[in-house]
């Protein structure tokens, strides 16, 4: 029987391959080096997941500390597959970190483990759309980050922009529409316009005229790199300014109390 | 680019006109078979102007960045203005004379997508007379999020969402709408028995029998995440008595249709896979 007294046991050595794959990276080791030692980690991390799975004899993912476990276990996935496909040195670092925060959030506080989750939640959707947004957030992050350096110091940045702003625009296509799938599962609509639903529409628009702006008229750069700044303020409005909105107040499903 | 502002410009004009004239947009006018009209007039005009683009140059320029770009910043402005605005409920009357409080019926805000939809059909016309291989995540991103958006929309008229409220051991045929409306269904839920049980956790079922005219087709168990499907309608756990609690002979069910689902489906699936085409390709 495995419990959450034993987390531990597996969760050090994991996060231990992570930080070791994340410092490869970053010191530009070989490629294969650095995913065999994210892809230890994962293993380790998996089989305490399959473990709580046999134990409790259902998925864990009912409370808020096994939804945890989950994003603990994707977030480097998903920070490996985005490495191996453009070779960005930090990402690995990047969801390490994030993944170590979660983990530390279950060892340090127990009490959350038996939290229920609302029942629209305990749903296999929940993990990958929040994950798969997250990703989002980080690469349209450093992709705004890199437009302001180049506003402010000049310094030609637009290829990496460019190219991050596509991966992060497909992620964000991607958990849009998992959001949909799983709506329709939950709540029998796939798209209803709540404000939530609102302003991701508003940002996967503003990223769309980005991509299209820059196909259509590559010399423009200023323009481009002030849009990257719309297209953020969108994503944030989307992620946790709807919270504060007042038109959104009390009309929103997605605001949970 | 600069035309395209002024197309959009003059669309936003005519929408607010319309507004003025006719008030808002009347989506329940769209029930079958006038969506299914829309729908092949939208396709049969999107190819006409396609095969006469060599002779119209508003044709040819509709497939271009130059008006796809306007369009788009249209519909963004239009979908923030969404998001600062409170909406009245589905259904009710916008509460300021000029109709953005219902913004789904806002002709402004219709028309800036039903522009930017013409133009990504134009640009996909364009791209399918001759199929390249290299096209292929092209056109699952613009077929997608055309097909979704066109089928989601002009479909929105056909979906019905009912409640039926059934008692131990009857058989119901009438479910009522949110406008209190009742409908007699083609299909009938026979409820042997409901129950709430604790152990191992919290949970809410009902055991039913499906009826159709010819006769049961069925018995199953419905529960809160378990949804039960019979002639295209998905049927959902949805209230009980609660003044009664776990005593309550009486299960109420959420009945929902939606005979587009297949084909805003389609293009969802269509968009997925462009999406995750950024994986295997170097470039869009």
């Amino acid at each position: 029987m495995v419990t959450w007294n034993e987390l531990w046991l597996f969760a050090l050595p994991a996060i231990l391959c992570w930080a070791v794959a994340s410092l490869l990276s970053l010191r530009g080791e070989r490629q294969k080096t650095v995913c065999l030692f994210a892809i230890i980690g994962l293993l380790i991390f998996g089989s305490y997941i399959a473990s709580m799975w046999i134990s409790l004899k259902h998925p864990p993912m009912r409370t808020m500390g096994e939804t945890r476990l989950w994003y603990s276990l994707f977030l480097p996935l998903v920070g490996l597959i985005t490495y191996s496909r453009w070779r960005y040195r930090w990402i690995l670092l990047f969801s390490t970190i994030l993944s170590t925060v979660f983990i530390a959030i279950n060892i340090l506080k127990p009490e959350i483990h038996s939290k229920t989750l609302m029942p629209a939640l305990q749903s296999p959707w929940f993990a990958p759309h929040v994950i798969i947004y997250m990703f989002a957030y980080a690469t349209t992050g450093v992709a705004m980050l890199l437009s302001l350096w180049q506003l402010y110091r000049k310094q030609e940045q637009m290829a990496a922009i460019d190219n991050l702003t596509r991966v992060g625009l497909s992620f964000i296509t991607i958990g849009m529409l998992f959001g949909a799938l799983w709506a329709k599962e939950a709540w029998g609509t796939y798209w209803s316009w709540d404000p939530k639903e609102t302003w991701a529409a508003a940002t996967w628009l503003n990223y769309l005229i980005y991509v299209h702006l820059r196909q259509s008229r590559p010399a423009a750069i200023t323009p481009a790199l002030l849009w990257q700044v719309i297209c953020f303020l969108c994503l944030q409005m989307c992620w946790w300014g709807i919270n504060y909105l007042p038109s959104a107040q009390g009309t929103s499903i997605h605001v949970y109390g | 680019m600069t035309e395209g502002g002024f197309v959009c410009l003059a669309l936003m004009l005519a929408g607010l006109l319309l507004q003025l004239a006719l008030g808002p947009v009347c989506w329940e006018t769209m029930a079958w078979p006038a969506n299914g009209i829309v729908m092949l007039l939208l396709l049969t005009s999107i190819a006409l102007m396609h095969t006469l683009r060599s002779r119209v140059a508003l044709f040819r320029w509709m497939a271009t960045l130059h008006a796809g770009i306007p369009a788009l910043l249209t519909c963004a402005m239009m979908t923030i203005l969404l998001g600062v605005t409170r909406q009245v409920p589905a259904g009710h009357v916008p509460t300021e004379p000029i109709g953005i409080t219902s913004m789904l019926s806002f002709w402004p805000f219709v028309l800036s997508y039903i522009w930017l939809m013409l133009l990504v059909g134009m640009v996909c016309a364009t791209r399918l007379v001759r199929p390249k291989k290299r096209n292929i995540p092209f056109l699952l991103h613009h077929m997608g999020i055309f097909i979704a958006l066109v089928a989601g929309t002009l479909g929105s008229a056909d979906m019905q969402r009912l409640r039926m409220v059934v008692q131990e051991g009857k058989t119901e045929w009438r479910a009522v709408d949110d406008h209190h409306r009742i409908h007699h269904l083609p299909i009938a839920i026979e409820l042997h028995d409901f129950s709430i049980t604790q152990e191992p956790e919290l949970s809410f079922s009902s055991d039913v029998s499906v009826h159709t005219k010819n006769g049961i087709i069925g018995r199953d168990t419905i529960l809160v995440n378990k949804p039960l499907s019979a002639k295209g309608w998905k049927i959902y756990q949805y209230s009980y008595d609660e003044t009664k609690g776990n005593r309550s002979d009486v299960s109420v069910f959420e009945l929902v249709r939606d005979p587009w689902l297949p084909v805003v489906y389609v293009g969802i699936f269509m968009m997925l896979a462009g999406a995750l085409s950024i994986f295997a390709g170097k470039k869009w």
